[in-house]
């Protein structure tokens, strides 16, 4: 091989602490190197035309690029060897920006490393082969797993733009969070009469299917190719027949059911339709209050139903969807702030969640948008609101920030007002978050024009007096602590990953972060990307979010789809694992490992082998790590090109 | 053995419907034993069970496959064979296991070290508390406590962990799980550098015979082995200490969490190199990180060939 080398400046980037000449005359010594240069941006257009030059002009038949990392650039630069006539894999980038001048001073020793980073990358280079990708057609249709307003938001996009799409909530009902909400920030405008006719839209859009009530049981196959399981979980009625009229619902004598939708401030009944604008707007019954179901008697909700919908011994029932893309957008849930001693663990009635309030708040509440304290029902005058709780608290494992806290806060103290004119609302904070376009303006206004009173400090206890609460803080501003009395305490409870994340990533095998969180692709380059090919997120999944951000990223997950399925047939990977069967005993270790059963169990002439299914296979090489005689190889990775980079670096 | 009657007519009752079980009997001299492979009823009055026979028969199943087998294993012999289930390598049907409670085998080379180059053995007597070897007209005495396998004086499983035929009472055990790993624990405390020399003398010694591969029943890859591959090509064929150890640690990592301990490689190994701690050393981190031994429960998955984004006791998300 005649391999040619490229060394970047970078403008000042690289060549400020390292002489880039000096490296490219060492190359010149490396087994396999005919030609080496420096110069000046070798992404650049004239940089990439120096190279196709050189490769032409020296008959290269694979390059060596040092210069920044290959996450950036080395699409840009395979793509300058195959308009030289390459192929795309006869080349390495040694990475001497962020490895080296980025990060060291000492010009000698980072030319020195630079160097060393060349000999690697050339000796891996007299190993590469040519690898072809393979291609194969896309099933155009995609599936969002979740219905809040980030879920609705893709599955609306794709389907406008012409795709089918398969949308799958695990309630009853789409609109997760932003459903309960009563207004929104920063305009304060009514949150179901912004996304009501949203939810109206998918449940009208032809090219919406929609499975309530359901959740991803298995996912099989790959980017293009996908083969989801869907459970879709018993209801106790006939979905097909019921018209969500309600008079189950009203006839139903059972009222202790717990009413999620109401985050429990109330009981529901055992049948049920959580709100009046659900979609689909169906009953369901929660078995464990239905006394039917429970004991064998009643009936009544069948007897009432003018449609029969009603069927006692349903069964979860499973589905197979076919599709070639999935949006994950499963939200969030609120941390468990039981676990502060400090705020009372859950004792006190009067102390509640902001996303209760936000249901006492709401026309469509449980209380009818009647600010009531749940002890005793009497409107409450002073009501204390307390932040970050179950947020930037190492104490608890919780130390990010969940973003939209602080906006909610300033904004209930706004509806406080505006609900009980003669109340004072006091917020306890740790600072305030506002960055977004009106955000500082709208908690200016909370403050200046609603009067809500805000103390920058902690909350060491409640206690109670008499009927009401006791705060006792901290108000750091006056050095000094501040006891309040209080008629009702919000708390501001952070964000989590939604329950069942991590099974659903493991399902979906897309990374997630410590909390639970969806990794993204990228955390600048590809907010909604993974990396998984075919899989993308939006919404609160991939960290808080607040609701223009989850819209935001709902459309751009879609855009990323029908990007994906502009092309009728994709391009395979090559760089997947292979199995060399004549070395393959047929152990089936890397079958056992392989963590996205990419591998499978063959017949060859009477003896087992191992096969790697290639479209199914990452490229992440727990197989290869797997496999004690090294049977198994990952193409571009192999044992014998690391060893070539290792005995390259470590001679003696 | 005591109920070695027993055993042998286990062995017949249950030989017509085995191709082959084997076991061992009286090998080239008095004082050594050798795998014996019984096909025919006469073939039974030959076997012999005793303290001189070491060899871990397990070595043969998985190139017997298909074949109806009958195997009989010391305790340490049966966790080889509950491995080779674990690892799906042979088949539970197809091996019907004969069981003992052992008390424990010798140690060749220490009695080579007692006795030195005695020439040809007249006659050897083994009894629970002494071996008495009579060659060229000497006779010698040997307390078994000197000669015993070091395996053997921390053994946790004298009875096999798993068997469909059982001779004889069982063995009970009061070793415990640090008794077996003091020596690493004694060797993990020496400074860095003594460790380093201790290797480098030792692993200079091998000649690359492979004979702790061959012997090893785990080591299933044999001629496919990366120490004799070139692509990939891990080793090179140089005689330099810097190969010979790095495949001793490749065949240690390779063991890891499927070792069982039961010698073979050691006492394979002609120039007496201690690899059994490398794999001892793999056993014990596995045990802490894992919480497992390998070859006890059939069922059980050993932990390399599972793949867990998180492990309980690994933390990689502490960022
Ligand atoms: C008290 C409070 C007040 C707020 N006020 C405002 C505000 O005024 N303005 C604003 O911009 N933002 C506000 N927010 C933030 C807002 O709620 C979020 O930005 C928004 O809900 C995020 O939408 P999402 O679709 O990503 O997630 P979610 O709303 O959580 O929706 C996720 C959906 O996915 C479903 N799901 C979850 N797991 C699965 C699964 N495994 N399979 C299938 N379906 C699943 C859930 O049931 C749910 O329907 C507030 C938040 C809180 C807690
Ligand atoms: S059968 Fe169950 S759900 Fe129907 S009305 Fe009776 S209690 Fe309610
Ligand atoms: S590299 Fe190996 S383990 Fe990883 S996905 Fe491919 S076949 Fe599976
Ligand atoms: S681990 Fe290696 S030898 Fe075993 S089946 Fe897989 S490729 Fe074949
Ligand atoms: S490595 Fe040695 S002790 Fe372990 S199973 Fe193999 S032969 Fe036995
Ligand atoms: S048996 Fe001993 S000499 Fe032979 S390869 Fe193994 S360690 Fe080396």
């Amino acid at each position: 091989m005649k391999i040619g080398v490229f060394v970047c400046h970078c403008g000042t980037n690289i060549e400020g602490t390292v002489d880039t000449a000096a490296v490219a005359a060492a190359s010149r010594e490396f087994p396999g190197v005919v030609f080496a240069t420096d110069t000046m941006y070798a992404c650049s257009e004239p940089g990439q035309d120096g190279i196709i030059e050189a490769i032409k002009e020296h008959k290269l038949d694979g390059v060596v690029v040092a210069s920044c990392t290959p996450r950036m650039h080395e699409p840009t630069f395979r793509r300058t060897l195959e308009r030289a006539g390459l192929n795309r894999y006869l080349f390495e980038m040694a990475n001497i920006r962020e490895h080296v001048s980025w990060i060291g001073k000492d010009r000698e020793a980072n030319t020195n490393k630079s160097a060393d980073l060349v000999r690697m990358a050339a000796a891996k280079l007299l190993k590469n082969r040519p690898l072809f990708s393979k291609q194969f057609p896309v099933n155009k249709s995609v599936m969002v797993v979740g219905g809040g307003v980030a879920g609705i938001q893709a599955a609306l996009d794709c389907a406008n733009g012409g795709l089918k799409v398969v949308l799958v909530e695990k309630d009853t009902t789409i609109g997760g969070k932003m459903a309960k909400l009563d207004k929104t920030f920063p305009t304060v405008d009514c949150s179901s009469c912004v996304l009501g006719p949203l939810m109206v839209d998918v449940a009208q859009h032809p090219n919406i299917n929609l499975h309530a009530y359901s959740e991803i049981e298995e996912v099989n196959g790959y980017v293009g190719n996908f083969e989801i399981k869907v459970k879709k979980k018993a209801s106790y009625v006939d979905w097909d027949a019921c018209t969500g009229c309600g008079l189950c619902v009203e006839k139903c004598p059972s009222r202790k059911a717990t009413d999620f939708f109401n985050e429990k401030l109330a009981t529901t009944k055992a049948i049920n339709i959580p709100f009046p604008q659900a979609i689909p707007k169906k009953a369901k019954i929660d078995p464990d209050f239905c006394m039917k179901i429970q004991k064998d008697k009643c009936g009544v909700c069948a007897k009432v139903c003018p449609s029969e919908a009603i069927d006692f011994t349903q069964k979860d029932e499973f589905i197979t969807e076919n599709v070639g893309a999935v949006v994950a957008a499963t939200g969030f849930d609120l941390f468990d702030w039981t676990v502060y001693g400090q705020y009372g663990g859950g004792k006190y009635p009067d102390v509640i969640t902001s996303l209760q309030y936000e249901r006492m708040l709401s026309a469509s509440g449980p209380s009818e948008g009647h600010i009531k304290r749940p002890s005793d029902g009497k409107e409450p005058k002073n009501v204390v609101f307390i932040q970050c709780v179950g947020s930037r608290d190492k104490s608890v494992g919780r130390p990010y920030c969940s973003g939209f806290c602080c906006m909610y806060t300033a904004k209930q103290t706004i509806l406080t007002k505006d609900h009980i004119p003669d109340s004072q609302s006091h917020v306890f904070y740790m600072d305030i978050r506002s960055p977004g376009k009106l955000y500082d303006e709208f908690t200016r206004r909370a403050m200046e024009e609603y009067g809500a009173n805000y103390i920058r400090g902690r909350v060491s206890m409640i206690y109670p007096k008499g009927d009401n609460l006791v705060v006792r803080g901290a108000d750091t501003l006056m050095g000094a602590q501040v006891e309040i009395d209080a008629d009702l305490v919000v708390l501001a409870v952070g964000a989590e990953a939604s329950v069942g994340a991590t099974d659903l990533a493991k399902k979906l095998r897309i990374s997630y972060d410590a909390y639970g969180f969806f990794m993204e692709g990228h955390p600048k380059l590809k907010p909604v990307e993974t990396n998984t090919a075919g899989v993308y997120l939006a919404g609160a999944c991939q960290g808080p979010k607040d609701i223009p951000a989850s819209v935001a990223q709902g459309s751009a997950a879609a855009s990323k789809v029908l990007g994906l399925f502009s092309q009728d047939m994709l391009a395979s990977d090559p760089q997947v694992s292979v199995v060399d069967i004549k070395r393959c005993i047929g152990c089936g270790k890397c079958i056992q490992t392989c963590p996205f059963g990419a591998i499978k169990e063959i017949d060859f002439r009477g003896m087992k082998k191992a096969d790697v299914i290639e479209t199914i296979c990452q490229g992440c090489g727990i197989c290869t790590s797997t496999c004690p005689q090294g049977a198994v190889q990952l193409q571009h990775f192999t044992d014998n090109q690391i060893l070539a980079e290792v005995n390259a670096i470590c001679r003696f | 053995m005591q109920n070695l009657e027993d055993l042998k007519e286990q062995v017949r009752k249950a030989l017509p419907e085995l191709d082959v079980v084997i076991g061992w009997t009286g090998g080239y001299d008095p004082l050594h034993a050798t795998p014996h492979f019984i096909r025919r009823d006469e073939d039974i009055d030959k076997l012999q069970v005793n303290a001189l026979c070491v060899h871990n028969l397990a070595t043969y199943l998985p190139s017997m496959r298909g074949k109806k087998v009958g195997i009989i294993v010391k305790g340490c012999d049966s966790r080889s064979v509950v491995e080779l289930l674990q690892e799906k390598l042979i088949d539970r049907e197809d091996v019907t296991i004969f069981g003992f409670g052992c008390t424990g085998v010798v140690d060749q080379t220490k009695i080579r070290r007692i006795v030195g180059d005695v020439g040809n053995i007249d006659s050897c007597e083994v009894s629970g508390s002494e071996v008495k070897v009579s060659a060229s007209g000497t006779e010698h005495k040997l307390a078994m406590s000197d000669v015993l396998s070091e395996k053997c004086a921390t053994c946790r499983y004298p009875n096999a962990v798993l068997s469909d035929h059982f001779a004889g009472a069982e063995i009970t055990s009061t070793a415990t799980f640090e008794d077996g790993y003091k020596d690493v624990v004694e060797f993990e405390e020496k400074p860095e550098e003594e460790k380093f020399g201790f290797w480098l003398k030792e692993m200079d010694r091998c000649i690359r015979c492979y004979a702790c591969r061959n012997a090893c029943p785990m080591c299933v890859c044999r001629d496919h082995c990366v120490a004799q591959s070139r692509d990939p090509h891990w080793l090179s064929q140089e005689a330099h200490v810097r190969d010979k150890w790095m495949f001793q640690v490749i065949h240690a990592y390779h063991l890891a969490g499927r070792c069982t301990e039961c010698g073979e490689c050691q006492r394979a190994c002609p120039v007496d190199i201690p690899i059994l701690l490398f794999k001892k050393k793999m056993n014990k981190e596995i045990k802490e990180v894992f919480d497992y031994e390998a070859g006890i429960n059939p069922d059980a998955t050993p932990p390399l060939m599972t793949f867990k984004a998180e492990e309980d006791k690994i933390t990689e998300r502490k960022w």
